[in-house]
């Protein structure tokens, strides 16, 4: 089983584990670090865990519901921890963001079962959602043998009772609570054009030496809005952006969310170039 | 508003869409739950349950590559997922559990909603149909038997009694373009999709046993006749249900030598011509 060595300075280069990932890698071998794996994927394919025997992997999460008022089962936060005991990974990087809600009866005033959804969504940008981050993160942390790292959320509308923007949200969360991001340039930029703010002075506001890791990965407007997109390259933009952040940021680790299909492997080599360019030129 | 009722009411609208229209006919429902109606955009929420469940059919990707990137380029990805969403949740529907029951149930759904007046919602559905019949011939184990050797080149004689069967998997369909030209179209910058021809084509996606699939560009006389072929139907029968008279005519006679050259179809009670 590998695991990362950060006893180097410097940035790792990751892939987040999809369609054509291990037959990527086993073209290119060397090409990325680590693989990014989910961990709701393990626990529904724990057949998955040999994936490790190709390159070391860092745990992602979107079952913790951090900014949520339903917390996870008991069963969930030890299946989670045993996933991050058995994989070694350095941090479980996890959404700023809730997968489950009290439920609503449109029927009638009585107790319904919460609402699980299977994509996680942004919270309140408020006061009130950082407490909560705040409390929930202390319930967590004990749980689990690495540290607890949060990545920021694409705002695709406005969130009722909203009292601030997503940097100074995420640069709340960060100081109250103390705790690492997981900055997803997608999401940022998404959020930008969604809400109308420049990404490039937004980002500014953000706690960018307390980024341990970057996402990269597509996106695409429809309808009006601009969406997360897995299955296309992210867009020359994004690389400016991630160019600015790394005048300020330190990552140790950068993942290329290529992974809702298999992308064209000259694509994926080619950014993983450009990315290792400007991490090197930092 | 407190931040958990928001949560709740969002979770709520994303998880059943239905209550979206509720909300968005009735306001006094959103303010019973603590939310000022104006604060909310129930639109922008409609799509983003479609992303949720775009995102939860990602492994329809595998068998549609090309549907996916054509539902990207022309735009129609959120909009068809959104309906989609609303549709299962309006009907109680759960998501299957494989790929291939999805594909099939989406394709249902497609059916009804698609307007394929507009140029995109046909080249989509062509799309969905070319992809989904090459992934069923792929993913089909059945080892079709061989009833009658066609490897005889002599022209087989036909009998108004003599009964065609196909031999393998054939899946049809009408379509209104070129599934290779589209393919072609998605791939340029920009792509083009609304110079790609509006022609009519009529599809065979032949496979025998384990052979290759092939794509076959038939004409409609060979299309409906492939249609009707049942394996117990005689030549005069077709010929009848097809407009034709009891006595099979020379040109239907000749298509489905034509058909059984290629091997697509068997056909039983025949003799040979004599080798000259």
């Amino acid at each position: 089983m590998k695991t990362l060595d950060f006893s180097q300075d410097g940035t790792s280069l990751g892939l987040a584990y999809g369609p054509g990932i291990l037959e990527f890698l086993d073209q290119y071998p060397g090409s990325a670090d680590y693989i990014e794996m989910p961990f709701e994927q393990l626990r529904h394919n724990p057949s998955l865990a040999s994936v490790q025997e190709t390159a070391p992997v860092i745990l992602h999460c979107a079952s913790m519901s951090v900014a949520g008022f339903i917390p996870p089962s008991q069963e969930t936060i030890g299946a989670i921890s045993l996933e991050t005991t058995r994989t070694q990974t350095p941090w479980i990087g996890e959404h700023l963001a809730f997968v489950s809600a009290d439920g609503i009866n449109e029927e009638a005033d009585r107790d319904t079962a919460p609402t699980n959804l299977t994509y996680t969504i942004c919270p309140q940008l408020s006061e009130e959602a950082v407490e909560r981050v705040s409390m929930n993160l202390s319930t967590l942390r004990p749980q689990f043998s690495a540290p607890i790292i949060l990545e920021n959320s694409p705002q695709y509308f406005p969130i009722p009772g909203s009292t601030m923007g997503m940097a100074d949200f995420v640069a709340m969360v960060s100081a109250q609570c103390d705790v690492d991001l997981l900055l997803d340039l997608s999401h940022f930029m998404i959020t930008s054009m969604n809400t109308g703010v420049d990404s490039s002075k937004e980002i500014e506001k953000l706690p960018l030496e307390r980024v341990v890791e970057i996402h990269l990965s597509g996106m695409n407007l429809q309808d009006g809005i601009v969406w997360d997109d897995h299955a296309v390259p992210a867009p020359p933009e994004m690389f400016g952006l991630l160019r600015q952040v790394v005048k300020r940021a330190r990552p140790r680790a950068l993942t290329m969310e290529y992974n809702w299909e298999a992308l064209p492997h000259p694509v994926i080599v080619s950014h993983l170039e450009r990315a290792r360019s400007i991490l090197a030129h930092a | 508003m407190n931040a958990r009722n928001v949560q709740a009411v969002i979770a709520a609208g994303v998880h059943h869409p239905v209550l979206l229209s509720k909300w968005q006919a009735d306001s006094t429902l959103l303010r019973h739950k603590g939310i000022d109606p104006e604060t909310i955009d129930l639109s922008a929420l409609r799509k983003f349950a479609g992303l949720s469940v775009k995102v939860r059919h990602n492994g329809l990707r595998l068998d549609l590559p090309l549907t996916f990137r054509l539902m990207t380029l022309a735009e129609l990805g959120i909009e068809v997922f959104s309906a989609y969403a609303t549709d299962c949740d309006a009907k109680g529907h759960h998501y299957a559990k494989t790929s291939a029951e999805r594909t099939c149930d989406l394709m249902s759904f497609l059916e009804k909603w698609l307007d394929l007046k507009q140029k995109n919602h046909s080249l989509l559905w062509d799309m969905i149909r070319h992809e989904e019949a090459l992934a069923r011939l792929t993913r089909s184990t059945e080892i079709a038997p061989v009833l009658v050797d066609n490897s005889d080149d002599r022209q087989p004689v036909l009998r108004s009694a003599s009964v065609p069967r196909v031999q393998g998997r054939v899946i049809l369909h009408r379509m209104q373009c070129d599934p290779a030209v589209v393919k072609s179209a998605l791939f340029q910058r920009p792509p083009r999709l609304d110079l790609i021809p509006e022609e009519t084509h009529y599809y065979c996606y032949w496979r025998k046993g384990e052979d290759d699939i092939q794509i076959l560009d038939v004409d409609e006389f060979g299309y409906y006749a492939l249609q009707l072929i049942d394996g117990l139907t005689s030549i005069a029968e077709l010929n009848r249900r097809m407009g034709g008279g009891s006595r099979p005519t020379q040109a239907f006679k000749a298509a489905l030598q034509q058909l059984a050259a290629i091997g697509i179809i068997g056909i039983h009670g025949i003799s040979r011509a004599r080798k000259k």
